[in-house]
């Protein structure tokens, strides 16, 4: 188990949403719709022998300029429960991330707002999953 | 003097090393308090150790798989004694400065299922020890 | 190995499935401790296990929708025993790494009517068992 494989299979769960790209890597250039996969946090020794560790990271999902109709559209899709482009459906879809973890969960979306990149506003939703491996 | 945080203590039942499904490990050994008081003891009371015990307590991550905790103890045990064996200091093998502790435990409760949705399944027991613990530093 | 987040254990009340209404799912088997103490003891207390017995806790969502929790654990129920399977480890279907847990349960108490105004109505109940567990992992 690593990060690097932790993070590669979040990102392949992700890819199964049409239309969305995604990056493991926060990009130079964003080209919305985009899901940029980042490390949050990490909990260490929660069991003996190293038998788990808790880490929390944060898929945020930029859908599109702010002012955009589009984009809020976009943003209700991939915030759904369910469904074929709902971002918790597709991360949850292989929880053990074919090896790489023990079991993750999305706990939730808490943030939706304006993020600025490259000087322009785009709007993006953060989703927080803890991934136990 | 080595004080130490608890990262991996060894925790072994019947055989099978479950360390990595535990996350809290504690042994407590007891004495009952027997009162030999008498007209010599100065107005204090005065004791002996009686009867000893002791308990075990053990906080788990719910695990099915092959030689997962679910796995090892099952609820078949429930009501039999199984052999446990402690290496406290984060040891992997008993040394003055990371004993092991072995004991028969009466497993008296088990929660195969368990946990709220949103948590990871874990469970907590507390074994009472029948017999005495013996202590290796080597 | 395989620990794992509850996200969806199987609750089946008598022959339905109510997961949906169920927020936690929690159960024990427990024995008894019974003193087998004897001079032969060495000092320590001796202990062998007991009759054996077991509780289910469950957290519940209330819903009077046809075919929904409150018409499946319905009032006239209190005071019989009803079949409860468990299917653990996030299952819907059994195997070794989800088993099913299947016993005759009390159910002692209902609450029909709960929940402060402002938030979700909910109950929490403890249904002791009764008689033995049966486990299956296929």
């Amino acid at each position: 188990m690593s990060i690097a494989a932790i993070r590669s299979g979040i990102a392949a769960n992700l890819r199964t949403i049409s239309g969305l790209r995604v990056f493991e890597e926060i990009p130079d250039q964003v080209s919305p719709p985009a899901a940029i996969v980042s490390l949050n946090s990490i909990q260490y020794h929660q069991a003996f022998s190293g038998g788990l560790n808790i880490f929390s990271f944060t898929v945020r999902v930029i859908v599109g300029r702010a002012a955009e109709r589009q984009a809020q559209r976009y943003l209700d899709l991939y915030s759904e429960p369910t469904g074929d482009s709902s971002c918790k459906s597709a991360i949850e879809s292989n929880r053990t991330l074919s090896g790489a973890c023990q079991d993750l969960i999305v706990e939730s979306m808490p943030n939706i707002g304006s993020i600025t990149v490259n000087e322009s506003d785009y709007l993006a939703a953060e989703f927080v999953v803890t991934v136990y491996a | 003097m080595a004080k130490y945080v608890v990262t991996g203590n060894k925790v072994s039942i019947a055989g099978t090393d479950v360390s990595a499904g535990v996350a809290r490990a504690e042994l407590t050994i007891t004495s009952t308090e027997v009162d030999v008081t008498d007209f010599a003891s100065g107005g204090f009371t005065e004791v002996v150790g009686g009867l000893k015990s002791g308990s075990l307590s053990l906080d788990f991550h719910s695990d099915f798989a092959t030689d997962g905790i679910n796995d090892v103890l099952t609820e078949d045990l429930v009501g039999t004694l199984v052999q446990i064996v402690l290496i406290a200091g984060n040891g992997t093998a008993p040394t003055d400065a990371t004993p092991s502790y072995t004991a028969n435990f009466l497993v008296n409760s088990l929660s195969p299922v368990s946990g709220a949705v949103g948590d990871l399944s874990t469970f907590s027991v507390t074994f009472p020890m029948s017999g005495s613990v013996a202590k290796a530093v080597a | 190995m395989a620990k794992y987040v509850v996200t969806g254990n199987n609750v089946d009340i008598g022959g339905t499935d109510v997961s949906a209404s169920v927020a936690r799912a929690e159960l024990t088997i427990t024995s008894t401790e019974v003193d087998v103490t004897d001079f032969a003891s060495d000092g320590f207390t001796e202990v062998v296990g007991g009759l054996k017995s077991g509780s289910l806790s469950l957290d519940f969502h209330t819903d009077f929708g046809a075919g929904a929790l409150n018409t499946v654990l319905t009032e006239d129920l209190v005071g019989t025993l009803v079949t409860i399977t468990l299917i653990a480890g996030n299952g819907s279907t059994v195997s070794a790494t989800t088993p099913s847990y299947a016993g005759s349960y009390l159910i002692n108490s209902l609450s029909p009517v709960s929940g402060a105004v402002g938030d979700l109505s909910t109950f929490s109940v403890t249904f002791p068992l009764s008689g033995s567990i049966t486990k299956a992992t296929s």
